[in-house]
């Protein structure tokens, strides 16, 4: 298999993934996932031995929703970030503060995939819209996650089109490297023109539509089934167990 | 500001406008649009036919800083003195990218995004939706993805969202580009139906023949902003002559996912000639382009007499390409001798000469493509280039051009090998390539291609003559 061959492959593996509609979790309300994933991220401010704990615990939660092998796949797209930062904690720090750091992120890594996973936009909307966050405000935070898969897919037809022409190849070596940071614009200008045009063209089409209208009247409405209820009840024992935890090991509650 | 005196429900009186960025504008029109009616504004790329669809709904002056002389009315009200939302309830517009206007996750939920701002109550908003959604037949797609739908399923849902509302006056702007013949003529039904409902409709549109088959349509012309570039009819000054040579495609199979995109593709290209790929939007027209162009990993090979091939790309939307900051400068990128003569002609033969210092991102649409093609051309690909969609919002005249500049590459010996939904640009190939769901259904002479019906049933390619015979 040639390099470029190998390149793309790797490339289509590193896809933004849809949603898992296979989950448990895929049809439950918005409100409470985003509380579930709030009340797990609150692990990060435990110490390292139980960090690891949560760690392990959560991986079991992820195995029940059916997100372990996504969630390990975006962990594994930082691997680049994290041993970076694993290395310089290391050096300039302590090993100890390089292990910790790197757990947080994938902990954090972990929570957002439940959430992002098995929660559409629109529902994120309505999730935002509930907790009172302006329409305005809510309505464009769903379009921003819209975006992501979209961001990704114009990146790479940027790099393509640049390769088609030369002006950015995959570096083989310092020197060409250098060149290749050095006009940097050739990617970056057409991201900015394209992310620029697609929000200007949101824009437009939501107006069109009576976006500022002052007359709307919200046509879909969240309720709690079961399963929500208990959702619900076990992101509240969560984050109270770890926020107890974290005050019995170190005596105070803030970090 | 009220105006009682007209019965149209859509009126212009000698608009202008100038952008306040790129200093593009829009001369003087006057029009107007009366329910039941439709009227096709043409005219030249660059004309302003979208900025006068802009001001038609409102979104001129609202949205946009630029300087508006002249009125126009909506039911009467003034567009100037009337809030957008209110504006927005009497008028809808279509955009030109359909893909680009989707606002919400599924179709359903697209659908009652419009009709949640009107401030309807619920029963009413689902009377709506199941109303809108049989009405564009999108019943079976109420749960999808609208970005997973074809171009001309989302052309469909952008009029469902836009019609649920019940505005009084359509406007469309170019609505035709981006469709198949399918999606084309879907779309031309929809229109007709609107029409005899009572609607008043504006179609911005250069692409008439599928417009000219609506009863009653009024045409409206608008003025070119400069006098057409002469058309360079010369061989262009190649380094060199290409000696004849030989594309080969054997068992060209594309895979995404669990979707095979092509399947086993055999076909041979000869340097000097014209070949046109058509078929339906997702039929893998462009994944062979960038297969050809080395950018897609497939199965199979593909040689220039038993070696790599060395095409050179240009992609249909011009904005992934220019980054520099003047015309010159994007020609000229990274070539460390160029040859003065050909970068006078590419300039000459792409109508570019006056722009030569311009920045690329104010150019138009059309003379972007232009200037990507230019930026190809100028690094002497070796045996061709491949167009992906360069006839999109190009109008006649650039066409014109584009089908000279290509037969003067195939003259020189070049291979060109361009995909296109315009039939008419397809007929004017030496050979074309029928692709249907990832097939070559059909190869050779475009007469002998767009008469076979079965195939061109088969592949989408339906035409305005075709469907009126399907009416009668």
């Amino acid at each position: 298999m040639s390099t470029e061959h190998k390149r793309r492959r790797r490339h289509e593996h590193r896809a933004t993934p849809a949603l898992v509609e296979n989950s448990p979790l895929r049809n439950a309300d918005p409100r409470v996932k985003l509380a579930l994933s709030l009340g797990l991220s609150l692990a990060v401010m435990l110490p390292l031995a139980q960090v690891a704990t949560a760690l392990a615990l959560y991986t079991l939660l992820l195995l029940w929703a059916r997100l372990l092998p996504l969630a390990a796949r975006q962990v594994w797209r930082l691997k680049w970030l994290l041993v970076v930062l694993f290395a310089v904690d290391w050096l300039f720090v302590s090993l100890e503060l390089a292990t910790i750091v790197s757990l947080r992120i994938i902990m954090l890594t972990g929570t957002f995939t439940l959430l992002v996973a098995t929660t559409t936009p629109d529902e994120l909307r309505l999730a935002f819209e509930w907790l009172r966050f302006p329409y305005r405000y809510a309505f464009s935070l769903s379009l921003a996650f819209q975006s992501l898969n979209l961001l990704e897919q114009e990146w790479q037809a940027i790099l393509e089109a640049q390769r088609a022409r030369g002006a950015w190849l995959p570096p083989q070596n310092w020197r060409a490297l250098w060149r290749g940071l050095s006009d940097l614009t050739a990617l970056t200008v057409p991201a900015i023109v394209l992310t620029t045009r697609r929000a200007w063209a949101l824009t437009e089409a939501a107006y069109a539509r009576g976006f500022d209208s002052p007359r709307r009247q919200a046509y879909r409405q969240l309720q709690l089934a079961r399963l929500d209820w208990l959702l619900l009840g076990g992101a509240i024992l969560i984050a109270g167990a770890l926020l107890a935890w974290r005050t019995l090991l170190t005596g105070r509650l803030a970090m | 500001m009220r105006n009682a005196n007209s019965a149209a429900i859509l009126r212009a009186e000698a608009v202008a406008y100038r952008y306040a960025d790129n200093g593009h504008t829009l001369s003087p029109v006057s029009l107007e649009a009366e329910a039941g009616g439709c009227l096709a504004v043409t005219g030249v790329s660059g004309c302003g036919k979208s900025t006068l669809a802009r001001c038609l709904t409102g979104l001129i002056p609202h949205l946009y800083r630029g300087e508006m002389a002249g009125s126009v009315w909506i039911e009467n009200l003034h567009t100037t003195t009337t809030s957008l939302w209110e504006l927005s309830e009497r008028a809808g517009m279509v955009f030109q990218n359909p893909a680009a206007q989707m606002l919400a996750t599924t179709v359903e939920n697209e659908i009652i995004f419009g009709l949640e701002n009107l401030g309807l109550p619920r029963p009413e908003i689902a009377a709506r939706l199941e109303q809108a959604l049989t009405q564009f037949g999108l019943i079976a797609l109420r749960g999808r993805d609208p970005r997973s739908l074809s171009g001309g399923e989302q052309q469909r849902l952008a009029l469902a969202s836009i019609m649920s509302r019940r505005p009084a006056a359509l406007v469309l702007d170019e609505p035709f580009s981006m469709l198949d013949g399918d999606g084309a003529a879907d779309l031309v039904a929809a229109l007709a139906e609107l029409t005899a409902q009572g609607a008043a409709s504006v179609a911005c549109e250069h692409r008439l023949e599928w417009l000219e088959t609506l009863p009653g349509l009024r045409t409206l012309h608008l003025a070119a902003p400069h006098p057409p570039a002469e058309i360079a009819h010369v061989i262009p000054p190649l380094a060199r002559k290409r000696m004849p040579f030989m594309l080969d495609v054997r068992g060209l199979s594309v895979q995404r996912g669990v979707h095979e995109v092509l399947h086993n593709l055999e076909f041979h290209a000869l340097g000097g000639e014209v070949i046109a790929i058509v078929g339906r939007n997702g039929a893998g027209k462009t994944t062979l382009l960038r297969a050809l162009a080395g950018l897609q990993r497939a199965e199979g090979v593909i040689t220039v007499d038993g070696g790599s091939p060395n095409l050179g790309m240009v992609f249909q939307n011009p904005d992934v390409q220019l980054f520099n900051a003047s015309v010159r400068e994007e020609i000229l990128y990274r070539i460390a001798a160029p040859d003065r003569e050909l970068y006078a002609w590419l300039l000459k033969a792409l109508g570019l000469e006056r722009y030569e210092a311009t920045p690329p991102l104010l150019l138009s649409e059309g003379e972007k493509k232009r200037l990507a093609l230019a930026t190809v051309l100028m690094r002497q690909p070796r045996d061709g280039i491949l167009l992906d969609e360069p006839a999109l919002g190009q109008d006649d005249g650039h066409k014109t051009q584009l089908l000279h500049l290509t037969r003067a590459l195939a003259h020189a010996g070049q291979l060109v090998i361009l995909t296109t939904h315009d039939l008419a640009l397809a007929a004017q190939a030496d050979r074309l390539l029928l692709l249907a769901e990832g097939h070559i259904i059909a190869e050779g002479t475009p007469a002998a291609v767009l008469g076979d019906t079965e195939a061109c049933r088969r592949a989408g390619m339906r035409t305005p003559e075709r469907r009126a015979e399907g009416a009668r």
